[in-house]
């Protein structure tokens, strides 16, 4: 899951003059002081957001080795459809947030030599080029010795999946720093959980009161029905083994890529979409005999009844088909009757 | 239609019908159990009568030892045969319902003077048990929708291939009995609730004993009544026959739950159990309502209400906060492992690998749903809906029921066997509703219009005078609470006053004649393929024993019995005190059948000592024997099919072990023993994974037998081809080399000189320094 985010080409003339300016010990302490400052203003779990000229500021413009170091998040609104990001922008935050809040109290200035940053590529299409980004999620870290920009430590694939955690292992691994467990937010806040409950508290005497008459949506067949089928349809289409395995609906075919692959074959694995079309023909015979017997034996019209059945058979006949012809397919297996032996020649 | 001719014999005519239709009833239900019986006797004509795979090994060693000692021998039985050094207490550690099930045919075949052996009692205990289910399964549908739906979910489940994997013959586990005590438990709860009598309230609380006994799946069955209790009282459904069937349930069969010694204080401890004590709270108070709703006038009732609800509201909240103190005082929230895994589809995938490493814990994908249920995952749905015209109380514990199941399978595919069943009810109740629609159409417009009121009456035995007998359903419910000693006789009349009522209206009820008889043979059709299928499921694919295995080729069949061969060997070269190290799957057979002590076993209760050896297998040769021999081992035993293609061996779960050994400890890295991520053992596999012991003693030697050591389940050449083993030595490879036994070679003497430099060699590597002065893994 990589997403491809192309730059423009743009010349970085101000680059070479910044690296010539000259800074002293005085401004390594402003400069901290500067970026701390930064940090507690930053509205959001302490991570600093980067502009282009505070890149050459903190970072160009320092001579090595710097009295910090900078992890970058590469962040672009474009992308924030594309869901993974936004997540893994979260977890950054709380692997910032607990760095803080481990490291600053503790009387030691580790607090001060890690600072989380990010960069987003429509106000800062520069250092995109400057970092030589050229897919997100892109995590980089710049350690006090990093001269040139493009070499610093990225974060690889790996590092990604397992999210907060592994990347609080980075940080940990290449500064030597320490994150601490991360500390997570609760699922629900402590006002949100008074709210609720006092919610609950509230409408629970209505709601009793409602369920002695018997007028709510639960005395209502239909959703019990409607409820029913849904979860058998989603159950029988496999919808568990997708949400566990993580499988995609469909995916390119690997030697045409505008070619898509609904089907797989083996039993062992299958596509999102394939699942919920089986699942489909598994539950249209069940509701179309439930129609026949139900529904249709009140019809009066003849031929109405005739030919509605009509179709409720041959649909059901190709579902049950093609189930039989895709689960040969899928399992390779060759199902035969076991005939006495004295039919066979 | 003998009935056409004078009024006046109808009436015997009918009562005729009735007798004959239950003789023939009577009579179908033999050929099922006969039919279920011989279905599963695949595996004995096809292979022998032996007992199958992994668990079964262990039932059958403890029923020998039940039958040979007695049954206090048996509770207080330690087997130090087991998980040496530890040990396990088998009498307190097992579910005993299936052994005593079949110590006790044994006992009583024998007192009768039929000599079976232990062995052949064993082999068929399962199948006979399936033919007890099929019955069973008839009761419980015909408690729901009549005995045509009965007859048909019985025939059903008697063939049901998802069954039948795990009750084929030889199949010795829980599960075969279990199933038959799941479904009776629901079919007397059904029972009872149609009923109110405390008789079947009582049974219930037996049958749920026994199923407590046999298999840890009864929670399934206390959650499921009470959720079923839950959602009769939400959508208004109380009545005392509810209360008669639930409260007796929970506190004799919680009593008796707690007599099982595997079960014990859980039956109140643990939080699989807390759903149902918290509906037995919701009951009374539900109860208390309706008494004083009945003994005060309305408006009072208005007032007292109030209080009511408070009280209970405030009864409720203190019972909530106990139990939440309770169960969040205890680290997985009281909740074990595989039931979060149910509610939390991803938690086991995530923390809890020999959960997650076990096949049948994984989720299935559709193909499963058509190999295990077939056909019958078409029909479920209109079962679904034929249960809901009308609703009641049994037709909705069905539903709820299958919806369940189906969820839970969804998660676990072992769970299939639980869901079965009751596809087979709703599938029976869907063809039962379909047959009785088509034939009735048929015989309806076939016979022409003068006998028209006479057919249409013959037609409406179960399903169609539903729609009808739901209206009138409510009106008789309030004379049925008010008198629910006299349930069983207002049971039957619902079904005989609407179709006395409706019998007019039922003349419209019909459909074409042309698509009804085309539907009638589609369905036919499709029980036909059902058959087929099941058939062949049952000789193909569910009766291998796993234990001898064939495979036919062009030059006839070939018959590996590697397994028995070497644990004869076992048996018969080896002290009857050594210890023989394996990967747990071969514990039960080891113990059961070469009678040696096992290390670990297929009952996976210490994760610390199947990490132990898994490490052990994961480590290089040395560490490796240290390992070893600090346990007593004398033998180590792998498992290898790559001569003759045999997928289920060690290498193939190689990266189980390295990933158990690695949650444990720390320096087993999986990464380590994978290229670029790939699991590979030619040339291009790490050097740690070429180095470690299982690649050693599966591969020893290996390249002997074509001289270029090529892999044919793997299917590439191994990478690591000459080597010689320092630290184990072999004694005894199978004839198709599909088990391999090491011994460990004894420790060298000391030598002065050379004993300084190895221990100055060896403290680097973690392992051996700790194990001079102290041995870790006992």
């Amino acid at each position: 899951m990589v997403v491809q985010t192309n730059l423009s080409s743009r010349i970085f003339f101000f680059l070479i003059a910044l690296l010539f300016s000259l800074a002293d010990s005085d401004s390594d302490s402003d400069l901290i002081n500067e970026l701390v400052s930064l940090r507690s203003s930053s509205p959001d779990s302490g991570v600093i957001r980067l502009y282009d000229d505070d890149v050459s500021k903190f970072l160009t413009s320092v001579p090595t080795p710097r009295p910090y170091s900078l992890i970058i998040f590469f962040d672009s609104v474009n992308l924030h459809s594309h869901s993974k990001l936004q997540k893994f922008r979260r977890e950054f935050g709380l692997v910032s947030s607990t760095f803080i809040s481990n490291n600053n109290n503790d009387g030691s200035n580790n607090g001060t030599k890690l600072f989380f940053c990010e960069i987003e590529s429509t106000h800062s299409e520069a250092s995109f080029h400057r970092f030589n980004v050229e897919s997100l999620p892109h995590i980089s870290l710049v350690s006090p010795t990093t001269e040139n920009l493009t070499e610093c430590d990225q974060m690889d694939g790996g590092d990604f999946a397992g999210l907060a955690e592994s990347m609080a292992e980075f940080v940990e691994r290449l500064t030597k720093l320490t994150v601490g467990p991360i500390q997570r937010p609760p699922f629900l806040s402590k006002t949100q959980i008074g709210i609720i409950v006092a919610l609950i508290i509230i409408s629970a005497p209505v709601l009793i009161k409602k369920i002695l008459k018997g007028e709510t949506l639960l005395h209502d067949r239909r959703i019990w029905l409607t409820g029913a089928v849904l979860v058998y349809f989603f159950s029988v289409s496999g919808t568990m083994f997708n949400i566990i395995r993580e499988m995609p609906l469909y995916v390119k075919d690997d030697e045409d890529q505008s070619k898509f692959v609904f089907f797989i074959e083996g039993s062992e694995m299958q596509l999102g979409v394939e699942g919920y079309t089986v699942g489909f023909l598994y539950t249209v015979v069940g509701l179309l005999l439930a129609f026949v017997t139900n529904v249709l034996v009140r019809v009066k019209n003849l031929n109405e009844q005739r030919m509605s059945m009509l179709l409720s058979l041959v649909i059901s006949f190709w579902a049950v088909r093609q189930v039989v012809y895709l689960d040969n397919w899928k399992t390779e297996y060759e199902i035969y009757p076991y005939w006495p032996s004295s039919w066979r020649h | 239609m003998a009935a056409l001719e004078s009024p006046q014999p109808a009436a015997t005519t009918t009562a005729m019908r009735h007798a004959f239709g239950n003789v023939l009833s009577v009579l179908i239900l033999v050929l099922i159990g006969v039919l279920a019986f011989s279905i599963r006797l695949f595996s004995v004509i096809k292979y022998e009568s032996v007992i199958h795979e992994f668990d079964p090994y262990f039932n059958y060693r403890v029923t020998q030892f039940l039958s040979k000692n007695g049954i206090y021998e048996f509770w207080n039985w330690f087997d130090d045969r087991t998980w040496y050094p530890l040990g396990r207490v088998i009498g307190g550690t097992v579910y005993p319902g299936l052994t005593l099930t079949a110590g006790t045919i044994w006992w009583v075949l024998n007192s009768l003077n039929i000599p079976l052996s232990v062995e052949t009692v064993c082999v068929f205990t399962a199948p006979v048990f399936s033919a007890f289910a099929s019955w069973a399964t008839y009761l419980l549908t015909k408690e729901v929708k009549g005995s045509g739906a009965g007859l048909a979910a019985a025939v059903l489940l008697a063939m049901v291939p998802s069954y039948i994997s795990r009750s084929v013959a030889g199949s010795y586990d829980n599960e075969a009995v279990a199933i038959f005590a799941l479904i009776f438990t629901f079919y007397l709860y059904i029972k009872t609730l149609n009923t109110g009598s405390l008789f079947y309230a009582t049974l219930n609380a037996l049958a749920y004993f026994y199923m407590v006994c046999s298999w840890g799946g009864y929670t399934f069955i206390i959650n499921l009544i009470p959720m079923h209790v839950l959602l009769c009282i939400v959508t208004g459904r109380y009545s005392p026959r509810l209360y008669i069937a639930y409260a007796p349930l929970v506190v004799l069969g919680t009593l008796l739950a707690a007599l099982v010694p595997v079960v014990g204080f859980n039956a109140v401890l643990t939080s699989e159990h807390f759903a149902s004590f918290l509906v037995f709270i919701i009951i009374h108070v539900v109860a208390l309502v309706y008494y004083i709703k009945g003994i005060l006038t309305p408006k009072m009732f208005k007032v007292a209400v109030t209080l009511v609800v408070s009280i209970g509201m405030v009864v409720c909240f203190i019972v909530v906060a106990i139990l939440v103190a309770l169960v969040a005082s205890s680290p997985t929230g009281g909740w074990s492992g595989r039931s979060l895994s149910l509610l939390d589809p991803t938690y086991a995938s995530k923390y809890i690998p020999i959960i997650a490493s076990v096949s049948e814990h994984q989720p299935p994908t559709w193909p499963s749903y058509f190999m295990d249920i077939n056909v019958l995952a078409f029909l479920v749905p209109a079962g679904i809906i034929a249960c809901f015209s009308p609703l009641s109380d049994s037709s909705s514990f069905v539903v709820l029921y299958i919806v369940m199941s189906v969820y839970f399978s969804g998660v676990m595919v072992r769970l299939m066997l639980v869901l079965a069943p009751a596809a087979c009810i709703m599938s029976g109740i869907a063809l039962s509703q379909a047959f009785d629609v088509f034939t009735g159409s048929i015989k309806y417009q076939l016979g022409g219009s003068s006998n028209s009121t006479d057919n249409a009456e013959d037609t409406n035995n179960a399903p169609k005078d539903d729609a009808s007998a739901g209206k009138t359903d409510k009106g008789e419910e309030i004379v049925k609470e008010r008198s629910s000693k006299k349930g069983k006789k207002k049971e039957r009349e619902p079904a005989d006053k609407p179709s006395v009522k409706s019998k007019a209206k039922k003349k419209a009820l019909v459909l074409p004649l042309e698509t009804s008889i085309v539907a009638l043979l589609l369905l036919i059709m499709l029980g036909a393929f059902y058959v087929i299928h099941c058939v062949w499921a049952a000789a193909e694919a569910y009766s291998a024993p796993s234990i001898v295995l064939t495979s036919q080729s062009r030059d006839g069949l070939h018959v590996f019995d590697d397994f028995r061969e070497s644990y004869a060997w076992l048996s018969h070269n080896t002290d009857v005190d050594d210890k023989v190290a394996s990967w747990w799957d071969y514990g039960y057979q080891t113990t059961a059948m070469a009678n040696r002590t096992v290390i670990v076993d297929n009952n996976t209760w210490n994760n610390t000592h199947i990490a132990t050896v898994g490490t052990a297998m994961s480590s290089p040769e040395k560490a490796a024997w240290e390992i070893f021999n600090s346990l007593d081992v004398k033998y180590v035993l792998v498992v290898f099919g790559g001569l003759i293609g045999y997928p289920s061996d060690d290498i193939n779960k190689f990266l189980w072990m390295v990933r158990i050994g690695g949650g444990v400890f720390p320096h087993i890295k999986e990464a380590d023993y994978l290229r670029d991520g790939q699991y590979r053992i030619d040339s291009e596999a790490t050097p740690t994974m070429l180095n470690c012991l299982m690649y050693k003693l599966s591969y020893y030697r290996f390249v002997e037998t074509d001289g270029k050591g090529y892999d044919r389940v793997r299917r590439t050449e191994i990478g690591k081809k000459h080597f010689k083993l320092t630290h184990f030595e072999e004694v005894f490879t199978s004839h198709h080399w599909m088990v391999r036994i090491y011994k460990l070679k004894p420790a060298r003497n000391r030598i002065r000189g050379r004993a300084k430099k190895l221990k100055s060699k060896t403290t680097s590597s973690g392992w051996s320094s700790k194990s001079e002065k102290k041995n870790p893994w006992v």
